[in-house]
């Protein structure tokens, strides 16, 4: 007996459930079809437009660097755990401050460069550069 | 000094100073990000270039320093093992770094003019230091969780380099294919990778090779092994992991064509020798997972693929690409013509010694393509039409590197590609070396092209070059000297590589 | 001491010398560089010369002059001189061709007022250095990087008038034909070094010393896992290959004929002395490997005599006289390789020399011929030369009746002692060399008729056109050359009469004697040895008189000049060839051997090539469509591309890692 036939054994499941429910409700519903039923569910609301549409860059930034921030969250959060029995058990203080004094340095850095190549700066609108120019004329 | 005080210094300092090339690539790319801080709006193309050709060159000096003094080396000690065995800097892993440092320098230096007109040159040094850190960890890898993030190290910066022309859409679809494939490649490496942890219980080199006797699960390990296999061909642009590689190369900047299919190329290579002989050795490997008859197919199939879709093409670059495919296929004879016991380490520095001459001759040949596209000069083969007359030291050069390419005496390709072919036969696998050698035939074909297209016809259409860059102009050169000067240079290359590829079985 | 062997590189020097000052100088001197050339060769001849004499005497001499590479695992690559009698002789071959064809280049070119002289000089010193060089040469990895320089010599030559369309397009099929030999000459110059550790040709440690020791028994060297005979076979072939390029050998010949592009005194030179002689010269060289193989000498004396054979037939109705001097030329290396493949060592070098004597005059006469008849080369517009150009007329007629083989020239004395070794060697019981030598024998009737029909055609019967009527005359250094190598063709067969030996017993075959002496691996005793050995040549013990095969070959040598006599020896004579219908234009067309090579390198190759840029072309242009490429940068393309065909990399890239998971997981049993 192959442990092979079990992984198969488990793919034909994965695949024949999903299939056989489509096919038993196909079986068993009433088809009545309808013009409403075929739209696109938005909440209630009435469906405007495709879904391909452009977003601003902005969101990516924020998103990339909350992203980058939430990462790091998750690297000094066990650091900040195992810091203080590590000192207690006898490790150099360099050893365990210096890695992560490092790595937090190297995004200060990247951050730092991002702000001031304008990543955390809110777009700037053909709209709200012209209320800008006004206010301040 | 003498190269044994040398030595004897470096045994007093701490161990993580082994590390100090790729510490200092990955500081320069930092204190690029700095200057840019600094002056955000206009920072200087010189200083950015400076900063980034001294980082790089500077690391070039620490590596050759530290393979020259023995550092990781039989001599000091052998290898330095690092942070749990999860890096280790030996003279493998130095002599990669010695590759990727060079055409790291060249590429920067090449790009000073290149990115003359451009804006977010800061980002573009910064982001080739980057991946060049990248490459330097990976030829220190000794864990296969270090082997995947110093791959992908090196891949994201240069997703991001292959797009670097925002406004070429052949640079941005290049550049998003490539991160399209790159995804799916490295999904299939982290998938690989956690088979073999489910088969040996581990991820450091060693201790994988020590488990993976077990015969029981030889079916699971053996899909594992071919899917880090996957990984690392698609990092080394070999077939079928190669589709991304001519529309990478053809629509990137020329210098990051260079920089890929030279320096991310032997990192590849780097990455894929040290796990597949350390991790998987030959002699402990059970039946059934035998991955040089894996690596045989690919070298044989890659070179083949590669030369003769080069002998079609019409564009110099695009043929270039094709052509740094066929030379994966080359370094691939590495790992194919292994065996138990057989004379592993000439076979696997033989390799590494090619991909060094590789790296001067094939970056020198695509920085004379970004010369070219510096001028404005077209890009097909009648482009090229009487080149030579309007610019004869540049084409001087790039005569030197088709035919080193080609594997012509007198230059430093003929003697590399002689010595693999050479291991291979005594390896016992000549008919790898009779594919080789017919393929190297095939490839003067249109090399030569090249040649015959800037030397013997005439012009199509007149064309005013007025610059003479001289960033480019150095790079190309001193790829230029570096090719022709690794001909009487051979003997100690070969030495150090063999010697230090031996220490691996 | 100083000795004569001291000066052995200035041989080889001297031409190379004076590539440098054509090349650098040229323009600035009167002549063009002639007489650069001209000094030059003949300091080398005037060397070749002390060298023979310095041979004679019972010298030899084997140096390594520089080493290029050392210490790559054992294998040293050098540079080195190996001069014995067989070298000695070809130098002094060369060298005096060489020198002739110089002095004649003076009135074929400088007289006629061509253009580009120094590079012509140029070309053809350092086509003479290169071929120097290679019969020099001590070890097979320095010949062959030779052997490439005289392909890339003959390029350059044949390309000479690269402005019109006929030379370009000849010199580039020359040098891709021969190339194609080459590849397997370098794969068995590479195979050599893997087996032996060693390309040298003479002493203990040679190549051909160690295969022959250790087909014994006495040593082992690795065969990779073959026999070692086969292997040796395998090794021998490989190297034949670029033998058979350059020798212009079925199927490889085809670049010969169209190679007369070239100017006049090139031909003369290559097909006389150089780059069409290297090959045998080869074979000869490492004559000790090949004898110890049963199988290549089989091979070897078959492609010989049918490439005589084949390539006498197709100059039966050739127009223009130097395309028959071409397939001449084939047909007569047809026969040295006969020689060598029927164990007759010496009969191979004799026909060798004498062949470059009265081929270099036979090309030299008909380039005083093409200046009589301002460059028109057809012989039906010729006749009657005779009476208007004498000495060309007897020089050419006494190398005719060299190379149709008529008593006592020199071309019946060598054919004739290749035909009786071969013959002598076959009946011991070996049915492919019968075959080779009964083509061989038929091959002199053509011959005869061949080389009759040109003469007759050309300097016969009444004039067929204004240009014959009143020829252009040609002055002493076009008669020069022609007077010296007229005297040659008819006495050089005086060196080796074997025949006469056997009937009257004086000891006067020379060159029997001169290759008897030098290095102990390289004497005629010591082939005659192996070849009693390995192919079991003469083992038979058979005694065969020389006089009854001589006398065949004689009289279908003499029946094919009086055909000749009788059909283009009158007045007026007509093309009887049109007699042969649809035969005839199978023999003009070459038996169709450039359709098919041609249809091999654009159907096969191209094809090849072409499918795997369709391959990769294909799926970089969307596998869907399956369009054909075009470029990358076009608008719709990307547009198309956008929507997802690089999911189809992802594809195939799965789909290839897949495959290869599948093949090894059966073939390694993962699965069960």
């Amino acid at each position: 007996m192959s442990e092979w036939i079990a992984i198969g054994a488990l793919g034909l499941v994965a695949v024949g459930i999903p299939l056989g429910m489509m096919a038993v409700s196909a079986i068993l519903r009433p088809a009545v079809p309808e013009q409403g039923k075929g739209a696109t569910y938005e909440s209630g609301e009435i469906p405007t437009g495709t879904a391909r549409v452009q977003f601003n860059i902005q969101y990516y930034m924020v998103a990339l660097l909350f992203v980058v921030f939430d990462v790091e969250t998750v690297l000094i959060f066990p650091w900040t755990v195992i810091y203080r029995s590590a000192l207690s058990q006898g490790v150099a203080l360099s050893t365990v401050l210096w890695p992560m004094l490092a790595f937090v340095g190297i995004l200060v850095v990247g951050l730092v460069w991002a702000w001031r190549n304008g990543a955390v700066e809110w777009v700037k609108s053909p709209l709200a550069n012209r209320q800008k120019t006004e206010r301040n004329a | 000094m003498t190269p044994d005080a040398l030595a004897l210094q470096t045994e007093t300092v701490a161990a993580w100073t082994a590390l100090a090339p790729a510490i200092l690539l990955g500081l320069t790319g930092l204190a690029l990000l700095g200057v840019d801080t600094l002056w955000p709006d206009d920072p200087s193309n010189a200083v950015l270039a400076g900063v980034a050709a001294a980082g790089s060159i500077l690391s070039f000096a620490v590596t050759g320093w530290f393979l020259v003094a023995g550092t990781g080396q039989a001599s000091t000690g052998g290898a330095i093992a690092l942070y749990g065995d999860a890096l280790v800097v030996d003279g493998m892993s130095l002599f990669f770094t010695l590759i990727f440092t060079v055409v790291t320098a060249m590429v920067v230096v090449a790009a000073y003019d290149y990115l003359d007109d451009h804006s977010h040159r800061a980002e573009f040094y910064s982001l080739t230091l980057f991946a060049a850190t990248g490459m330097a960890v990976m030829a220190t890898a000794n864990s296969l969780a270090t082997v995947f993030i110093s791959l992908e190290l090196a891949s994201l910066p240069s997703y991001a380099l292959v797009a670097f022309l925002k406004t070429d859409r052949g640079s941005v679809e290049a550049g998003l294919k490539y991160f399209l494939i790159g995804a799916v490649s490295s999904a299939v490496l982290a998938f690989g990778i956690s088979l073999v942890y489910a088969v040996t219980g581990s991820l450091v080199l060693g201790d994988v090779a020590a488990a993976i006797g077990t015969p029981e699960m030889a079916g699971v390990l053996g899909l594992g092994v071919l899917m880090i296999l996957g990984g690392f061909a698609f990092k080394t642009a070999s077939v079928p992991f190669h589709f991304w590689a001519p529309e990478a190369y053809e629509g990137a900047p020329a210098p990051i064509s260079a920089f890929l299919s030279s320096a991310s190329k032997a990192a590849g290579f780097a990455v894929a020798f040290r796990v597949f002989v350390q991790a998987f050795p030959l002699e402990a490997v059970p039946a059934g997972v035998d991955w040089v008859i894996a690596f045989q197919v690919l070298a044989v199939v890659t070179m083949t693929l590669g030369n003769f879709a080069a002998a079609t093409q019409e564009n110099v670059k695009r043929m270039l690409a094709y052509s740094s495919i066929g030379h994966a296929g080359y370094a691939l004879i590495g790992l194919a013509a292994l065996t138990a016991g057989g004379p592993n380490g000439d076979v696997l520095g033989a390799s590494m010694a090619h991909l060094l001459v590789y790296g001067f001759m094939n970056t020198g040949a695509f920085l004379f393509i970004a010369l070219v596209e510096h001028w404005g000069v077209g890009r097909t083969f009648e482009d090229y039409n009487g080149l030579a007359s309007t610019a004869p030291i540049a084409a001087v050069a790039m005569t030197v590197f088709m035919f080193s390419l080609a594997g012509l005496p007198p230059f430093g390709g003929f003697l590399s590609k002689y010595v693999l072919f050479y291991s291979a036969i005594e390896a016992g696998f000549w008919w790898l070396a009779a594919v080789g050698a017919v393929n190297s035939a095939l490839s003067l074909f249109y090399y030569s092209r090249v040649v015959k297209a800037m030397w013997i016809e005439t012009p199509v259409a007149d064309f005013e070059i007025e610059s003479r860059p001289v960033g480019l102009y150095t790079a190309v050169l001193f790829a230029g000297v570096g090719t022709l000067l690794l001909l009487p240079g051979f003997g100690p290359v070969i030495e150090t590589a063999q010697t230090v590829a031996a220490t691996l079985f | 001491m100083v000795g004569i062997f001291d000066f052995t590189p200035a041989i080889v020097l001297l031409p190379f010398v004076s590539f440098l000052i054509a090349l650098a100088v040229g323009d600035h001197l009167p002549k063009g560089g002639a007489l650069a050339g001209i000094t030059a060769t003949a300091g080398s001849l005037a060397l070749a010369i002390g060298t023979v004499l310095a041979v004679a005497g019972g010298r030899t001499y084997d140096a390594t002059l520089y080493t290029w590479a050392e210490g790559l695992e054992a294998v040293n690559l050098t540079f080195g001189v190996l001069i014995d009698p067989l070298s000695a002789l070809m130098l002094l071959i060369v060298t005096l061709v060489a020198f002739l064809v110089h002095v004649f280049s003076l009135g074929y070119m400088n007289d006629e007022d061509e253009t580009g002289l120094p590079r012509y000089y140029a070309g053809l010193g350092l086509f003479t250095a290169s071929m120097l060089g290679f019969v020099v040469a001590d070890n097979l990895l320095m010949a062959f990087m030779f052997f490439e320089l005289v392909g890339l010599c003959s390029y350059l030559l044949i390309g000479f008038h690269f402005r019109e369309p006929g030379p370009p397009s000849a010199a580039k099929k020359a040098f891709l034909v021969t190339r194609f030999g080459d590849y397997f000459f370098l794969v068995g110059v590479v195979a050599v070094f893997g087996t032996f550790g060693t390309a040298a040709f003479v002493g203990s440690e040679s190549f051909p010393a160690l295969a022959e020791a250790a087909l014994r028994g006495e040593t082992s060297v690795n065969t990779f896992g073959f026999a070692p005979q086969t292997w040796f076979t395998i090794v021998g072939l490989l190297v034949l290959g670029g033998v058979i390029g350059k020798s212009a050998q079925y199927p490889l010949h085809t670049w010969l004929p169209d190679a007369m592009e070239g100017p006049t005194p090139v031909s003369a030179l290559i097909h006389a002395a150089t780059m069409v002689a290297a090959g045998v010269y080869l074979v000869a060289r490492m004559y000790g490997f090949y004898a110890i193989s049963p199988t290549a000498l089989a091979i070897i004396a078959f492609v010989g005599g049918f490439t005589a054979l084949f390539a006498a037939t197709m100059g039966l109705v050739k127009r223009e006289i130097k395309q028959v001097l071409a397939y001449s030329t084939i047909s007569q290396y047809g026969y040295m390789m006969l020689a060598l493949g029927g164990g007759g060592y010496v009969a191979a070098t004799f026909h060798l020399m004498t062949h470059a004597f009265f081929k270099a005059l036979l090309f030299l006469g008909a380039g005083s011929v093409i200046i009589a008849m301002h460059h028109n080369e057809d012989m039906w517009d010729m006749g009657g030369l005779r009476s208007k150009m004498p000495v060309t007329y007897y020089t050419f007629l006494s190398g005719s009746l060299a190379l149709a083989g008529i008593f006592p020239f020199a071309g019946f004395w060598s054919k004739d002692e290749v035909l009786y070794e071969t013959l002598l060697h076959g009946l011991d019981g070996d049915p492919i060399l019968l075959a080779a030598y009964a083509m061989g024998l038929l091959a002199v009737f053509f011959t005869g008729l061949y080389t009759f029909r040109m003469v007759f055609l050309t300097f016969h019967g009444d004039p067929r056109s204004g240009t014959a009527e009143d020829p252009h005359g040609v002055r002493w250094n076009v008669k020069f050359p022609l007077v010296v190598l007229g005297v040659l063709a008819a006495v050089a067969g005086f060196v080796n009469m074997v025949p006469v030996k056997k009937v009257t017993g004086l000891k006067i075959d020379f060159l029997h004697k001169w290759l008897e002496h030098g290095y102990a691996g390289l004497t005629v005793e010591h082939y005659g040895e192996l070849l009693h050995d390995f192919p079991h040549y003469g083992s038979a013990g058979l005694e065969l008189s020389p006089l009854g095969p001589g006398a065949v070959s004689l009289g279908l040598a003499l029946a094919g000049a009086v055909v000749a006599h009788r059909l283009y020896n009158v007045p007026e004579p007509v093309e009887h060839t049109d007699r042969l219908g649809e035969i005839k234009t199978v023999l003009y067309n070459n038996y169709y051997q450039d359709e098919y090579q041609v249809w091999i390198a654009n159907g096969l190759t191209r094809s090849i090539a072409r499918a795997a840029n369709k391959f990769d072309g294909g799926v970089v242009d969307g596998v869907v469509n399956g369009v054909s490429s075009v470029s990358l940068f076009s608008g719709s393309r990307i547009r198309r591309i956008q929507t997802g065909v690089v999911s189809n990399y992802a594809v195939l890239l799965t789909l290839g890692l897949t495959a290869l998971i599948l093949a090894f997981g059966l073939a390694g049993g993962w699965f069960v």
